[in-house]
């Protein structure tokens, strides 16, 4: 039998791949969109066995980040593994397939009054995409990143091989804890299947005081920090071209909720605005639709240096102040010594600097990712999980 | 009982001892027989098993020649801090190094304007949030024995604790650690920002009970002391009450800080040891803490308040001064041990269950328990349905041993018969890793084992823990063949 | 060397530390942090738990090796792992079992035993001490001089003995306590004083401070001139039957005294004392009587909170560091009382030391016997008690105080020391705080 055949076998819904397909510029041969997880399974055993490269894809809104692959053969469309497959709202708990989009999970959560507390900082992104590109938005600072809401997981892996690590229940600490690893691996370990999340209850209210800074803009985050408003979000907004702007966001009971909005604002000063709509900017990143994208992190205390230096490398900063995880874009022409010098900025102060995206000509010329701690044991583990390097390879760090 | 003993010989333990004369003093290479038997067991006590060696590590490099020098000689080595985990996951190997981390034990760094604490592997939990409420912050996971655990054990063990259902367990507030891995490199793993670049490893690491490094050096997330905090002791007739006013409190939109339930019996353990005054003749109490802002702290006391009198709570009491809130955690937090004061010996239960389940595996443990005349105490984090049964015996009683343990076990079972897990928070250590299969398909623990292959592919770090049967590495998947070289070294047969 | 009987079980079938206590350890650890030696080393095996383990294998049958012995012996006896441990193991008893079997089983080396048989003439005997307050001179025609300088005891107690020269308020003044104070006022009870041995001759002031304290609160207070050591030292050192010499001839001492209590100012004292009966209970003749004893002693902070107070307090404008003493807070659990009588002190504060429940190194003899680790505590100690800002630092164990005194001198610090009866006595007196502090 052919390869196209053998494909088709294990994953029935089996297409040629067309441009628009293509993975970063780089064309896959066939587009699978197994319907269920012993489909992928099937399909991951028949890519093996023909020694075919894979690239999961789920809204395909990030399929840029990152390094392009070295080569792809299937693309694997998540698109039909969008079932809800459980919600156990009295436990606080929801279990979807990874092709479920983030924006149907929490519209179907909203009705029991929960939702999965996570921004939807790339629209039609699937839960899938999440959890292998790990975006992050304002609410991180109150209830983390993907990685701390995902309680379980169903991978498989690049021989065919369903596994799942994690469970049902928010406590759990049985056995090696996956979802972690697969977490930001933008698909080169396994094939994400189907999740489990941890949720949270909509709170009864929410308000976003934001203010334009002149002055002391360390001070300002320091005073929010320490204030005990417990703020959900603490968001800085620095374009080059405009003044610094800071929104502070409390959820809560509608009476703790002004309380609280009411004190921030003070820090604020005068010219602090509350909302409920919060800024302009929501939840969405800095740069434009093929911009270069940029993922800068640092100490807390240190983001008002790096947004200084941003200014300095000409790159436009966005993010979460509260965390020190920010976002940044710079013109292509300059993104090569805004990294460098950025990057430089960011170690130097506890955390790193990735290129996430960039234009294809501009990124072939970057060091996307640094220098990256550990990475002889990332090798390592790639090697166990693909050992012949079949999923996404060369998408991430160090080639792997 | 489970007693297992080993007195096999030392073995190459000797050649080890021979490469770490000079680097590490002879004070600290415990070689008496005596002393060795001290770290025989750690806080799971029925599994005992005499280190070849002892090496107090009194410094990162310690610790690091201690498993290059175990890595040179193919010797297994078994990380340990304070020695208070409850699944025998700090149990030593005879043909084996233990490699003691207390000695290590210097808060590093307080840095409040970055929210974050750098401390070494056998600083007490509770000394980093010493550490750090000069500051303003605290140091969020809080097992009950906070007091004695150490930060690399709860880094091994991802420790959870009480207040865990609104803050999360240690895995979501350790950024980095300094990790001596089995081949005796030392590697960086995280940074002190969020979302270092490449796989998150440290995600995995924590909570490997031991067997992809030690760590060397925790950077670890502080947060701020809250504005309020009110904690509030709350006695019902019954547990099937409590349980109902935990689910609708929850049910409300309300996660509070902690949700504790003790049942009569184990109250009567805590009353005996602590004398902590709960409600008298209380089937259940709930301890339930509410922190943040003073205003929410106040609208969310009333709800839960209320949520507590529907469900026939008799009586509530609210202690907003820090002593009165301590002496109500003093009854939660030694309540295990303080079931020695009722029984002579008890089994320490650690399973998870769909909190919505719990009135009914509570009564499906009544039921177990009624059955086979073993009486069962239960103490746990209803929040997040957390249980910690207590299965009481008597090891003098023959036969009662036995009993206690397929009560136990049974219990187990419940908690996957409704989807949960068999271990919350103790980890799965010696004691469960037979019942790992239970949980997790043969291709689930290969696949895990595969993180293990990467760090560890020879099997010295913590042999025999966690996995059931270790995987061989360097195989392709699925193809396993011949004995595997830790059956050779005696990792599987001890027990 | 010290010589090792290998084979010989470590334990005898006299009152070996007993299977069912050592049992009832769940080796939770709970009790590690309160231990100042884990504290210190951080090792399993000179922990409380590790302790226990180590009886745990004599008990079945092994060898007291020397390295079994040089741990049990490291225990200062602080008895801070008792009140901690959830499981209500009674170590205190399992260390004192197995103290008496060392002392009596395993053969010390003679430099060791020559310091250990100087400490125990010296320390029980009153009359002996007050020959170490003067010039050395006064000794010499004792021998017991020659003696101090060949064991090595004296350069060790040295320090001490300068440290409380220079920080002891009244060690000068040599107030002996009449064998009778009559009752301020109504008399509320007649109580019987102990007036102990290092009490007496270094801090005659807290003791005469007690019988007036007591006396203003309504006691008759009785001070036999005849009695002798109580045997704490001796008890807690192992050395059982010298202990229970000195227990029979305090209770041939006071049972004929007609009190009703027995007051003691002295943590170490009162420890052993409420434990005369498990002392003495293999002696028919003394047995109950011994018991009957052990009932009517009670710490001086206990007794005057259990009276309530009558005399006027004075107001005393003073910030005290409270410091309790492991013989008092962990072994008598008598942690409130002092703080309560302070507190009723107007103008009076009382500061908390970080990290209270460790010991501070004094630990009867231990500061003696093991310098080092003494030191070490000590150190901690002074730093907490520093860094509390006290003017005065408040105990009522004379051991506490000299071992306190010689580490905040050894740290540079400086600060007032008194006995929790000085404090009181002063407050009763209308002296003021200077009087006590010795600043002007």
């Amino acid at each position: 039998m052919s390869t196209h055949d053998d494909l088709g076998q294990a994953s029935p819904e089996l297409r040629d791949a067309t441009d628009a397909d293509a993975v970063d510029g780089v064309a896959p041969r066939w587009v699978a969109a197994p319907t269920s997880a012993d489909e992928v399974a099937a399909l991951l055993r028949a890519c093996a066995e023909h020694d075919l490269a894979v690239v999961a894809r789920g809204g395909g809104t990030k399929l840029t980040w990152g390094a392009p692959p070295a080569r792809v053969d299937v693309v694997v469309d998540t698109g039909h593994l969008n079932r809800v497959v459980e919600h156990a709202s009295g436990d606080l708990v929801v279990v979807a397939q990874a092709g479920v989009r983030l924006a149907d999970l929490q519209k179907h959560l909203a009705s029991a009054r929960q939702r999965l507390a996570l921004d939807e900082t790339v629209p039609g992104s699937t839960v899938g995409g999440v959890i292998a590109a790990s975006p992050s938005g304002p609410h991180r600072m109150a209830t983390g990143t993907i990685r701390d809401l995902l309680i379980g997981v169903t991978m498989v892996r690049a021989d065919g091989q369903v596994a799942k690590s994690g469970g049902k229940v928010v406590k759990n600490v049985a056995g090696y804890d996956l979802g972690k690893l697969l977490t930001g691996s933008f698909g080169t370990l396994g094939v994400i299947t189907e999740a489990v999340f941890r949720l949270h209850p909509v709170p009864a209210a929410g308000r976003w005081v934001a203010a334009t800074v002149n002055g002391d803009l360390g001070g300002l985050l320091g005073s929010v920090l320490t204030s005990k408003t417990v703020p959900a979000a603490l968001e800085v907004d620095r374009p080059l071209d405009g003044p610094t702007t800071v929104a502070v966001l409390v959820e809560g009971v509608p009476a703790g909720v002004e309380q609280r909005a009411d004190k921030v604002a003070r820090l604020l000063g005068d010219a602090a605005e509350q909302s409920e709509d919060g800024p302009p900017w929501g939840s969405t990143y800095p740069w434009a639709a093929g911009g270069v994208a940029l993922k800068l992190t640092c100490v807390l205390s240190a983001v008002p240096d790096v947004l200084a230096a941003a200014r300095d490398a000409g790159v436009s900063v966005r993010g979460s102040a509260g965390t020190g995880v920010l976002y940044g874009t710079v013109a292509p022409d300059r993104a090569a010594d805004a990294v460098r010098v950025l990057r430089a900025a960011c170690v130097a102060r506890g955390g790193s600097l990735v290129v996430l995206d960039a234009p294809a000509d501009v990124k072939s010329g970057l060091d996307l990712w640094g220098e990256v701690g550990g990475l002889e044991l990332m090798r390592r583990v790639k090697d166990q999980f693909d050992p012949d390097h079949r999923l996404a390879p060369g998408r991430f760090v160090g080639g792997i | 009982m489970t007693t297992a003993r080993s007195t096999q010989p030392r073995g190459d333990v000797d050649a080890v001892l021979r490469r770490l004369r000079g680097t590490v003093p002879d004070t600290a290479l415990i070689t008496d027989p005596a002393e060795l038997r001290t770290y025989e067991c750690d806080g799971l006590a029925h599994y005992r098993v005499t280190p070849g060696l002892v090496v107090l590590a009194a410094s990162p490099e310690h610790a690091r020649a201690t498993v290059a020098a175990c890595a040179a000689e193919g010797i297994p080595f078994v990380a340990r801090g304070s020695g208070t985990g409850l699944s025998g996951g700090a149990l030593p190997r005879a043909d084996g190094v233990l490699l003691v981390m207390s000695q290590l034990r210097e808060v590093r760094e307080v840095a409040p304007a970055d929210q974050r604490a750098v401390v070494d592997p056998g600083v007490l939990n509770l000394q980093v949030t010493k550490a750090a409420s000069p500051t303003g912050h605290y140091y969020a996971p809080d097992p009950s024995s906070q007091q004695i655990c150490s930060i690399g054990g709860n880094v091994a063990e991802n420790s959870g604790g009480a207040h865990c259902l609104k803050y999360g367990f240690t895995t979501n507030h350790v950024l980095s650690v300094d990790l001596v891995t089995p081949d005796g490199d030392t590697v960086q793993l995280g940074t002190r920002a969020p979302d270092a670049p490449g796989y998150d490893l440290l995600g995995v690491v924590v909570g490997s009970e031991g067997t992809l490094g030690v760590a060397t050096s925790v950077t670890v997330r502080l947060v701020p002391l809250p504005e309020d905090v009110c904690t509030l002791l709350v006695g019902f007739p019954s547990v099937p009450d409590a349980a109902a006013a935990t689910s609708a409190i929850i049910g409300g939109g309300i996660v509070p800080a902690a949700i504790e339930m003790m049942d009569a019996l184990a109250i009567e353990a805590a009353e005996a040891a602590v004398h902590c005054q709960y409600p008298e003749g209380a089937g259940a109490v709930l301890v339930i803490e509410l922190d943040g802002p003073a205003v929410e702290v106040e609208h969310e006391l009333a709800a839960v308040e209320q949520a507590c009198r529907d469900n026939a709570a008799f009586e509530i009491r609210i202690a907003n001064e820090a002593e009165e809130r301590a002496l109500i955690w003093r009854g939660r937090k030694s309540a295990f041990a303080a079931v020695g004061r009722i029984s002579p010996d008890y089994i320490v239960q650690d399973g998870v269950i769909p909190r919505t389940a719990l009135p009914e595996v509570l009564r499906a443990i009544g039921d177990l328990s009624q059955a086979s005349g073993v009486r069962v105490a239960n103490v746990f984090h209803a929040g997040d349905g957390n249980l910690h049964p207590l299965v009481l015996f008597d090891e003098a009683q023959p036969g009662q041993g036995e009993k206690a343990e397929e009560v136990s076990g049974a219990i187990l079972d419940l908690c996957i018969d409704y989807g949960g897990s068999i271990t919350g928070e103790h980890g799965v250590g010696m004691d469960k890793a037979k019942h790992m299969p239970k949980m997790f398909t043969e291709a689930d623990l290969d696949t895990m084992q595969l993180v293990r292959c990467a760090f560890d592919p020879d099997h010295i770090a913590n042999p025999g823990k966690i996995f059931p049967t270790p995987r061989l590495c360097g195989e392709r998947p699925g193809k396993h063949s011949g004995p595997h070289p830790a059956h050779e070294l005696g990792v599987t047969e001890i027990f | 060397m010290t010589h090792v009987d290998l084979g010989l079980p470590a334990f005898d079938e006299h009152k070996p530390p007993s299977r069912e206590l050592i049992d009832d350890c769940v080796h939770c650890g709970f009790c590690l942090t309160t231990c100042p030696t884990y504290t210190l080393w951080g090792e399993e095996m000179d922990s409380p738990r590790g302790r226990i383990y180590l009886m745990k294998q004599g008990v079945e049958g092994a060898p007291l090796s020397d390295s079994m012995v040089e741990h049990f012996d490291a225990c200062l006896g602080c008895m801070a792992c008792v009140p901690a441990c959830p499981s209500g193991v009674r170590y205190d008893k399992l260390i004192e079992q197995t103290r008496a079997q060392v002392e009596r089983r395993h053969r010390r080396s003679p430099a060791e035993r020559l310091l250990r048989s100087t400490i125990f003439a010296l320390f029980p005997h009153p009359d002996r001490l007050r020959l170490l307050r003067g010039p050395l001179r006064a000794m010499q025609k004792t021998g017991l001089e020659r003696l101090l300088r060949r064991s090595g005891l004296l350069e060790r107690i040295a320090p001490s003995l300068a440290a409380m020269q220079a920080l002891a308020p009244e060690l000068d003044s040599a107030e002996r306590v009449p064998e009778r104070t009559p009752a301020v006022g109504t008399r509320r009870a007649v109580v019987g004083m102990l007036t102990g041995c290092v009490q007496r001759e270094f801090f005659p002031g807290a003791n005469a401070a007690t019988a007036r304290v007591l006396a203003a609160e309504g006691c008759d207070v009785i001070a036999p001139r005849q009695q002798g050591c109580c045997g704490a030292l001796s008890a807690h050192s192992g050395r059982e039957p010298e202990a229970q010499r000195y227990a029979r001839a305090l209770v041939d001492t006071f049972e004929n005294a007609g009190v009703d209590r027995i007051v003691v100012n002295a943590a170490g004292c009162g420890s052993v004392m409420k434990e005369y009966a498990e002392l003495l209970s293999d002696d028919p003749a003394y047995a109950q009587r011994a018991a009957a004893f052990a009932e009517k002693v009670r710490d001086l902070s206990e007794i005057l909170v259990e009276l309530g107070p009558v005399a006027q307090r004075h107001p005393l404008d003073v910030t005290v560091a409270y410091h309790d003493a492991c013989h008092l807070g962990h072994a008598q659990g008598v942690r409130s009382q002092p703080r309560k009588l302070l507190a009723g002190i107007p103008g009076l504060t009382v500061r908390e030391i970080e990290d209270s429940a460790i010991c501070c190194g004094s630990a009867g003899i231990y500061n003696i016997l093991h310098p080092t680790a003494a030191r070490d505590l000590g150190d901690r100690k002074a730093a907490n008690v520093l860094a509390t800002g006290a003017e005065l630092l408040v105990t009522a164990n004379p051991g506490c105080l000299m071992q306190i005194a010689t580490s905040v001198r050894r740290a540079d610090g400086t600060i007032a020391l008194a006995h929790t009866a000085q404090v009181l006595d002063a407050s009763i007196r209308g002296l003021s705080a200077a009087d006590l502090t010795g600043r002007r």
